[in-house]
C-alpha cells in the first residue's frame, strides 16, 4: 500500500494515516479488502476484522474531524466505506458475492435459473409461512414457523459452508464452479428472505 | 497612601458546550467537567425541567415546572408530552389524540400546527422553548456561562423526518447543534465510563413517551451498536393512560361522555394516574384520587399492584418482542447478553424490571440514576466532539430501513436497518418512456414491504434529463446517511453530464423559509417583549417624578416665576396623560420634558438643601 501523503508514513488503510490522523482521498478502485489491509481470501478472522474496524475506525470518524469541513466531508465518505467493507467481509453472503463478481463469475440476474424441486420447497415454505399470519403464540401454526425457522438455518448455513469450501483457496477467474456457487447464492436468497420474514411474524416487523 | 484597584478585566462570558437530554416527559443538560459528565443543576432547584410549555393569557409562555404547575388550572393551554408528535402529521395527531387535547390541523408541507390562543404553533417550535428552558439552566449553574453548542438526544428508533424536526427545534432554540445522538447509545457510554470495558451490553430505555432498545459491544473504548429496534409511541404516558382508561370505564356510569373527553378531566385524570402509577412502585396498592371542582366530581378507589400491572401487561410484552427483535437483527441469544442496563423513568415499575430480567436471565444492573445517565452520556459525547478525546467512540447504526418507491408500489431498499452509520448506497435507475426528461422518487423509510405502509420521508423530482430513448439514461441515486442518522439524497444523470437538478420535499418538516420566519417572528416577540419592560420602566419612573413634583407644589408656587410654573404645569399634566397608555415614545418625550421642566424646582430645592446644612435650618423654616 502507498504510503500517506501528508507525513510520509506505510498506510494500513488508504482511508487515512493512523501515524498523522488525517483522512485521504482512497483511490476509487479501493475494494473492501484494500480498505481493511488484507489480502483477498475467503477466511477472514472476525476478531481481527473488528479490531482494524475499530483502529481504522478512530482515524476517519467524523466526531474526530468537526473542526475542519473539508477533513469532516471526506470522513463521512471514507466512514461510509469503511462500514460497508466490514459488513461484506463479516456477512459470508456479501462476502462471496463480491468475490464471485471480481472473479467474474455470472452475477445474481445473469444466472436466474432455479432447480423445480428447490421451487417447490419454497412453495411449501410459504404455505407454512401464510399459515402463521396472525396465529397465536401456541398454535399449531406457530409451531410449524419454529420448525421450519430451524430448518432453514440449518440449510442455509450448510449451503453457506459448500460455498466456502468451494472458495478455499479462491478458484481461477472464470471457473466453472463460480456459476455454481451463484446458484447456491441466489438458494440462499431465498432462504434468508424467508428467515427474514419469520422474525418479523414472531416479533412484529417493529410499528413507526 | 493606599490606592484602589480598579477591576478593568473584560467581561468575557465563558463558551460552554453541553449535552441535553430532550425528553417526552422530563430534559436535563450536563457538561463534561474534570475529566467525567456532571449534571447541572442550579443550586436548591430541581434537576429535571418537566417537558412542559403553557401560554398564559399575557406574557411570554412558561416551561418547566411553572408550567406543569398550571396544567390542572389552565389544561387548554398547557401542553406536555410534544415530543410524541415531532416530525409528525395530522393523522398521528389524531391517532394520538389524548396525548394531544387541543385543535390541531396541517400546514401545506404536512407539518402538525397546534391551535394554542388562537396562534398556531407546531412542535418544534414548542420544543424550542424546552430547549430554551434547559439552556437557561445550564447557564445559570454554570454561573452565567453561554452555551454555544450542544449533543441533543433523541431515541434511537426515531426516523429521519423526527430526527430533522429535533434539529429544527434547536436552531430555533438558537443553538449549534454539534450531534444528535441516540439515547441508549448516549446512555451506554455514561455506563461504560463507569464500569469499562463491558462486553456485550443491551440498553433497554423506556421513558415517557419511546422505548428503545439497543444491543452494544464495548471494547477498548469504541461502543459500537450491533442492533437497535423500538417503539417511539411506547412509554410511561400509555402506563398513565392505562389507570386513565380505569378511571374513565368508572365514572362512564356517572359522566357524560363529553365530561370524560374534556381536556380539564383528562388533565386531570392524567396527572392522578401518575402520582398513582409512581407510588404502586413501591408499595402493594395506593388510591386513585381525582377532584375535579369544576364538575364538582370528586371519585377515589384503591388500585393494587397486580391490578395496574395487569392493565400494562401488553405494553410491557411489547417490549420485549421489540428485545427479541433486536438479538435477532445483533445474531445473539439472550443469554450471550454479558449486562442489562436500564434507563428511563418508566423501568422504576417493578413489573418491567421483572419481564426484563426474565428476558435476558439475569438482573438488570441498576447502579446508575436512569434519569441523568442519558444526559451525562451525551455530555461524553460532546467532550469527544469538542477534540478533547479519541479514547471514546461510538459506532452507530441506522434503525429503519430506507428505500424508494418502484413501480407497483413496492419498495426497494437501499439501506436496510441496522447499518452502521455514516452509510452511503448509490443505485441505478433509467427511464420508462422515451424522450422522458424527469423521474419523480418517492423515499419511505420502514420495514414493510409496500411503499404504502412505509413513512413518506420525501418526494423528489429528477429534471433536466436531455430526451433519449427509454431505458438510455443513466440515474444514479446516492443516499447518504450521516452521522447524526439524518438522510441526503442526491441524484445525477451520468450519460448526458448535464448536471440535474434535485428537489425534495420533506414531509412532516419544516422548510427552511418556514424555521427563518418563526426565528424573525421570536425576534419581534422579543422586542415586543423588551417593550413592554420598558413602557412598564417608564411608568414607574414618571410616577416618582410626579410625587416630587406633586410633594414640592408649595415651593414651586412660591419659589417659581411664572412662565417656569406654566411649563412645569403642563409638562406635568401631559405625564399623567402618558402615563395612562402604554405608548412607548410619548412615555420617553413625556419624561424629558418633564425632567426638562422640572429642572428650576429642582435647583430652587437643591439649592434650599444647600442653605438648611449652611444655615442649619430646616427647608420649611426658609
Amino acid at each position: 500500500m502507498a504510503d500517506c501523503s501528508a507525513c510520509g508514513a506505510a498506510l494500513e488503510t488508504p482511508l487515512g494515516c493512523e501515524a498523522c490522523g488525517i483522512v485521504l482521498e482512497s483511490p476509487p478502485e479501493s475494494g473492501p479488502f484494500d480498505i481493511f489491509g488484507l489480502k483477498p481470501t475467503w477466511n477472514v478472522d472476525e476478531r481481527d476484522l473488528k479490531r482494524r474496524l475499530r483502529r481504522f475506525g478512530r482515524i476517519v470518524h467524523p466526531d474526530f474531524h468537526m473542526g475542519d469541513p473539508a477533513q469532516q466531508a471526506l470522513a463521512e465518505t471514507n466512514s461510509a466505506a469503511l462500514n460497508r467493507a466490514f459488513e461484506v467481509l463479516l456477512d459470508p453472503f456479501l462476502r462471496a458475492d463480491w468475490i464471485l463478481e471480481r472473479l467474474g463469475g455470472p452475477s445474481e440476474q445473469e444466472e436466474r435459473q432455479m432447480p423445480q424441486a428447490f421451487l417447490m420447497e419454497v412453495l411449501d415454505w410459504n404455505e407454512t409461512l401464510d399459515a402463521a399470519e396472525g396465529a397465536a403464540a401456541d398454535s399449531p401454526e406457530r409451531q410449524a414457523l419454529d420448525r421450519l425457522a430451524e430448518t432453514l438455518t440449518e440449510e442455509r448455513d450448510a449451503r453457506m459452508q459448500a460455498i466456502g469450501r468451494k472458495l478455499s483457496p479462491l478458484p481461477e477467474r472464470g471457473a466453472p464452479v463460480l456459476r455454481t456457487i451463484r446458484q447456491e447464492l441466489n438458494a440462499i436468497r431465498y432462504l434468508s428472505r424467508a428467515l427474514y420474514r419469520i422474525r418479523d411474524l414472531r416479533y412484529g416487523a417493529g410499528e413507526i | 497612601m493606599g490606592y484602589i484597584e480598579l477591576d478593568l478585566l473584560e467581561e468575557t462570558t465563558r463558551k460552554i458546550v453541553i449535552g441535553i437530554d430532550l425528553g417526552t416527559t422530563n430534559s436535563l443538560p450536563a457538561i463534561w467537567r474534570d475529566g467525567r459528565p456532571e449534571v447541572l443543576r442550579v443550586e436548591g432547584e430541581p434537576a429535571l425541567v418537566p417537558s412542559v410549555v403553557n401560554f398564559p393569557e399575557e406574557g411570554p409562555p412558561l416551561v418547566g415546572h411553572a408550567a406543569r404547575a398550571q396544567a390542572v388550572v389552565d389544561p387548554r393551554h398547557t401542553i406536555f408530552s410534544i415530543k410524541r408528535f415531532m416530525g409528525r402529521g395530522l393523522a398521528d395527531a389524531r391517532a394520538d389524540a389524548r396525548s394531544l387535547p387541543f385543535e390541531v390541523s396541517e400546514n401545506e408541507n404536512g407539518v402538525l400546527q397546534i391551535d394554542v390562543r388562537g396562534r398556531k404553533i407546531t412542535p418544534p417550535e414548542i420544543s424550542a422553548l424546552i430547549l430554551r428552558r434547559v439552556i437557561e439552566q445550564a447557564e445559570e449553574a454554570f454561573g452565567g456561562a453561554e452555551v454555544q453548542s450542544a449533543v441533543i438526544t433523541v431515541p434511537a428508533y426515531f426516523d429521519d423526518a423526527q430526527r430533522q424536526a429535533t434539529r429544527d427545534a434547536a436552531r430555533l432554540a438558537g443553538i449549534d447543534v454539534l450531534r444528535i445522538v441516540n439515547e441508549p447509545t448516549a446512555a451506554s457510554l455514561a455506563y461504560g465510563l463507569d464500569q469499562g470495558d463491558a462486553g456485550t451490553v443491551a440498553v433497554y430505555d423506556l421513558g415517557g413517551g419511546t422505548f428503545d432498545v439497543s444491543i452494544l459491544s464495548i471494547e477498548e473504548g469504541v461502543f459500537g451498536v450491533l442492533a437497535t429496534a423500538g417503539d417511539t409511541h411506547l412509554g410511561g404516558d400509555d402506563f398513565d393512560a392505562a389507570l386513565v382508561d380505569l378511571m374513565r370505564e368508572e365514572l362512564a356510569r356517572d359522566l357524560p361522555e363529553e365530561d370524560l373527553d374534556d381536556p380539564a378531566f383528562l388533565q386531570a385524570a392524567r396527572l392522578a394516574a401518575e402520582k398513582c402509577k409512581i407510588a404502586l412502585s413501591g408499595s402493594p396498592a395506593h388510591d386513585l384520587a381525582l377532584s375535579l371542582p369544576s364538575s364538582g366530581t370528586t371519585w377515589r378507589r384503591t388500585v393494587t399492584r397486580e391490578e395496574f400491572e395487569q392493565r400494562i401487561a401488553p405494553l410491557v410484552e411489547r417490549t420485549l418482542d421489540a428485545c427479541r427483535r433486536c438479538l435477532s437483527d445483533a445474531k445473539l441469544r439472550a443469554d450471550e447478553v454479558d449486562e442489562v442496563v436500564l434507563v428511563g423513568g418508566s423501568t422504576r415499575v417493578p413489573a418491567v424490571r421483572a419481564a426484563v430480567e426474565k428476558l435476558f436471565g439475569r438482573p438488570p444492573h441498576t447502579g446508575l440514576d436512569p434519569d441523568q445517565v442519558v444526559a451525562l452520556g451525551a455530555a461524553a459525547q460532546a467532550q469527544v466532539l469538542m477534540g478533547g478525546t479519541r479514547d471514546i467512540l461510538l459506532m452507530d447504526v441506522t434503525p429503519l430501513s430506507l428505500g424508494l418507491e418502484t413501480m407497483g408500489g413496492a419498495v426497494a431498499k437501499l439501506i436496510e436497518r441496522n447499518s452502521r452509520v455514516p452509510c452511503s448506497h448509490t443505485e441505478g435507475f433509467t427511464t420508462y418512456v422515451d424522450g422522458q426528461t424527469a423521474i419523480d422518487f418517492h423515499i419511505v423509510q420502514g420495514e414493510r414491504e409496500l411503499a404504502e405502509d412505509c413513512r413518506t420521508l420525501g418526494r423528489f423530482r429528477l429534471s433536466g434529463i436531455p430526451p433519449m430513448a427509454a431505458g438510455m439514461a443513466r440515474v444514479a441515486v446516492r443516499f447518504h446517511i450521516d452521522a447524526d442518522g439524518v438522510l441526503t439524497v442526491t441524484a445525477k444523470e451520468q450519460t448526458s453530464g448535464v448536471a440535474a437538478e434535485i428537489e425534495c420535499k420533506p414531509m412532516h418538516g419544516l422548510t427552511d423559509e418556514e424555521v427563518e420566519e418563526m426565528l424573525a417572528a421570536g425576534f419581534e416577540n422579543a422586542q415586543a417583549d423588551f417593550d413592554a419592560r420598558r413602557v412598564a420602566d417608564l411608568k414607574a419612573e414618571l410616577g416618582t417624578m410626579l410625587r416630587a413634583v406633586d410633594k414640592n407644589q408649595e415651593t414651586a408656587r412660591k419659589q417659581l416665576d411664572r412662565e417656569t410654573l406654566e411649563d412645569l404645569e403642563e409638562a406635568t399634566q401631559a405625564a399623567r396623560k402618558a402615563r395612562e397608555g402604554n405608548d412607548l415614545d410619548a412615555l420617553v418625550r413625556s419624561r424629558d420634558r418633564l425632567e426638562q421642566a422640572s429642572q428650576p424646582l429642582a435647583a430652587v430645592l437643591m439649592d434650599a438643601v444647600v442653605k438648611e446644612a449652611v444655615t442649619g435650618k430646616k427647608l420649611e423654616d426658609v
